[in-house]
């Protein structure tokens, strides 16, 4: 009995090394992120508090380029409200006697505005926290978008912190379509560099040029349809099968993340209970 | 507790801090990201105790996978780092008898062979964490750029830090 107790008095650091070791690759291939608990991420009470504080700080360095994104989206959207107005001044004029306005409070999609409190883009999966959680409405699953174009996916919520998958992460893959097309492929980050993506198995039939803009499909209850997210760089076509992989420079700039927008989509409930229906077969 | 503990207790403190609010968000040429936190393990002192290493190591890894959401990839490299702390520290040190202090640095192991050391950990911690990322996105060359430039500019900040470490006393020794 002393002699086992003398052995693994001995050998303790190699019992200790092996314990360790095998703590960190039960963490390191726990796998699906949305089994991550809270209490080890960075949504945690205080990480996200020392994110906070630092974000305070920086959050004044890239105002300008901010500043100059914000005017340019908002001189397009301006435009297109004017556009809009037109259309629908065209079409008062056409039924006037059945026009009834509709309520704001049936809008489908509302946003929710937070901080990003920590951001990275260094690693092989990316995450990104922000200051807004349960409380303020965050739920799983919700899509994030900038001024520029998407950011990524809701996954962990706290009370007062959420942590995204962000685009630059591989398990994160979204639905979408070359602007103006109906083919529908799926994007994906390559981990090589954090200003583009790859957008894989768009139907071959598809058409498009360098320099067309890709949008999210809508095919999801995540992102409303045609949400921007990059310019195509180039294609190829997979010699095997018949589908081209683009690569896709994004609109996103995710080393300078301030201020995003959570989208919380009202009918999403609706449309995830009449997915789960089971389906009814005929009886004859 | 002895002045020593709580002097590596508020560096780990002050260490840790500076990499997840600073040094992880710099990514310079798309390749070099500064790790500066192991900067407590290879100062721990050779007198301590191997477990306690091993623990010091595993927790310090595992806070910084908690703020930068890396979930282990740390705390497996500072773990294996601190197991071959000691084997590195005898390539370089024959006879740790010769040490004068217990902790390794520029007056106990003189510039080059504490040069020496600091370099070989890095590469080594550098090499650990690229190549477990690695198994997410294999992509040989980004690899290789990642472990020399990366190591290249931990190791400066590691040495600027030294400088911040060292009262200015005792340079003149």
């Amino acid at each position: 009995m002393s002699e086992l107790l003398k052995f693994f008095v001995k050998y303790s650091s190699w019992f200790l090394f092996a314990l360790y070791v095998a703590a960190s690759c039960a963490l390191l291939f726990s796998g699906n992120p949305y089994q991550h608990h809270v209490y080890l991420t960075s949504a945690n009470t205080v990480s996200s508090g020392i994110y906070g504080t630092a974000n305070n700080v920086s959050s004044y360095f890239s105002l300008r380029e901010i500043n100059e994104d914000l005017q340019r989206r908002n001189s397009d959207l301006e435009l297109e409200i004017y556009n809009l107005k037109e259309t629908i001044r065209g079409y008062r004029e056409q039924i006037y006697s059945d026009t009834m306005s509709v309520d704001s409070a049936l809008q489908r999609y509302h946003f929710i505005i937070a901080h990003v409190i920590n951001n990275s883009i260094n690693h092989s999966h990316n995450y990104i926290t922000i200051q807004k959680g349960r409380l303020d409405g965050v739920e799983p699953e919700m899509g994030v978008m900038d001024q520029n174009g998407i950011v990524g996916i809701v996954n962990v919520v706290g009370d007062h912190t959420a942590r995204l998958i962000s685009v630059l992460n591989p398990y994160l893959r979204l639905s979408c379509k070359v602007k103006g097309e109906n083919q529908v492929g799926s994007l994906v980050w390559d981990g090589r560099d954090p200003g583009e993506a790859i957008l894989e198995e768009l139907p071959k039939h598809a058409k498009f040029v360098k320099g067309d803009t890709v949008v999210t499909s809508g095919f999801s209850t995540v992102f409303p349809e045609g949400v921007p997210i990059g310019t195509i760089l180039s294609g190829v076509r997979d010699r095997e099968d018949n589908f081209y992989t683009l690569r896709v420079k994004l609109f996103t700039d995710f080393s300078t993340l301030s201020t995003v927008r959570v989208i919380r989509d009202h009918m999403k409930d609706e449309l995830t209970a009449v997915e789960k229906e089971p389906e009814i077969k005929n009886i004859e | 507790m002895s002045k020593t503990t709580i002097q590596f207790i508020i560096l780990s403190i002050v260490l840790v801090l500076a990499q997840v609010v600073v040094f992880n968000h710099i990514y310079l040429f798309n390749v070099a990201v500064p790790m500066v936190f192991i900067y407590v393990i290879i100062r721990l002192p050779i007198t301590l105790a191997i477990n306690w290493v091993l623990t010091v190591s595993f927790f310090l890894g595992l806070t910084v996978d908690i703020f930068s959401d890396t979930y282990g990839m740390n705390a497996l490299s500072c773990t294996v780092l601190a197991m071959l702390r000691r084997p590195v520290l005898r390539l370089y040190v024959p006879r740790e008898e010769d040490l004068t202090r217990p902790e390794p640095s520029m007056q106990s192991l003189g510039t080059a062979v504490y040069l020496k050391y600091l370099l070989t950990m890095t590469l080594l911690y550098c090499m650990l964490i690229f190549t477990i990322e690695a198994f997410t996105f294999f992509n040989p060359l980004q690899l290789l750029l990642r472990i020399i430039f990366s190591t290249l500019l931990s190791m400066a900040l590691m040495v600027g830090v030294d400088s911040l470490m060292t009262p200015r006393s005792e340079k003149r020794l």
